[in-house]
């Protein structure tokens, strides 16, 4: 009887909630790595060696960055100056690059204008190379001639 | 015992089993009740942790039974068109038990604690959500909604 009498309880499962909200704001970044900082061309026979490689050879690109969804990412470089050495320059054209890695493209070095050296839709990391040859000619005046490259990172 | 003393017996067991149970009484609150991620350098902080939330919570009535909290996510973090999965959604909690740690699910309530029988006085645990932070978001500030539901048993 009294077994029977617990039977007739009703189960009374019981619950109550409280909400809370989850906010995560991720804004605009981007983060551009090197394998190398520093490219030298090294002096050679311009019969033989008509294009010298970088003694670094290819540089290792990683772009990193945020953007709004279908955003443009963009890597640009520009050099500072023409080649020089003291009072003698040789245009910065006389670089160029071929790549490797998705998005990355060949290119001719200008200080004139930034050139394009990549470019990518949406946020994410991408890495790359870029191999860099100077054309060599007979008609250079002797010396160390360098110049900079400024590189840019733009996610839109 | 005689036929009528055993009727008499039947008549009141059946009266007292048509009476309803004490029910348990089952109290919950959370504060604060917005938790927010901000934004962060993936290189820097892989994990981006917001600050705890304290779970308040009270069982009565509810002796030799158990209880459960449990935590269900709305959908996944959206902001216009964006979304990240909220399984990259993660937590830790304390005292360890009743409170044990996890990961967000939209589909399924996780488990955020759990125990038997009273929690006679109002207890509380700490609870620290991470959010696994990467360089494939798309940038904006994004939102869910988060359902805790202390039940029992």
């Amino acid at each position: 009887m009294i077994g029977w009498v617990a039977g007739l309880r009703p189960a009374s499962a019981q619950q109550v909630t409280d909400t809370a909200t989850l906010n995560a704001t991720f804004s605009g970044l981007a983060r551009l790595t090197f394998s190398s900082s520093t490219l030298s061309f090294p002096d050679a026979d311009p019969d033989f060696v008509p294009d010298i490689a970088a003694s670094q050879g290819p540089v290792s690109i990683t772009a990193k960055a945020r953007t709004a969804p279908n955003g443009a990412v963009t890597l640009t470089v520009q050099a500072s100056d023409n080649l020089r050495s003291g009072l003698d320059t040789i245009p910065a054209s006389s670089i160029t690059w071929t790549a490797s890695g998705p998005g990355f493209v060949a290119g001719t070095l200008s200080a004139a204008s930034p050139q394009l050296v990549a470019s990518w839709i949406d946020s994410g990391v991408h890495t790359g190379t870029q191999t860099f040859s100077f054309k060599n000619l007979w008609t250079y005046p002797t010396g160390i001639y360098t110049l900079m490259m400024m590189f840019t990172l733009t996610a839109a | 015992m005689s036929a009528r003393r055993l009727a008499l017996i039947g008549a009141v067991a059946l009266a007292a089993g048509v009476v309803p149970a004490r029910a348990q009484i089952l109290e919950l609150s959370l504060s604060p009740r917005v938790i927010s991620f901000p934004s962060s350098d993936p290189d820097a902080l892989p994990v981006v942790v917001a600050a705890p939330v304290t779970v308040s919570y009270r069982i009565r009535q509810n002796a030799g039974s158990a209880w459960s909290l449990t935590v269900l996510a709305g959908g996944d973090l959206i902001s216009g068109p964006s979304r990240v999965d909220i399984s990259n959604v993660t937590w830790t909690a304390t005292p360890a038990p009743p409170f044990q740690s996890g990961t967000l699910s939209k589909t399924v309530a996780q488990r955020i604690a759990s125990g038997t029988g009273n929690v006679a006085n109002p207890s509380s645990g700490s609870v620290m959500f991470r959010l696994a932070n990467s360089w494939t978001y798309s940038t904006g500030t994004y939102t869910q909604t988060l359902l805790f539901t202390l039940s029992s048993p």
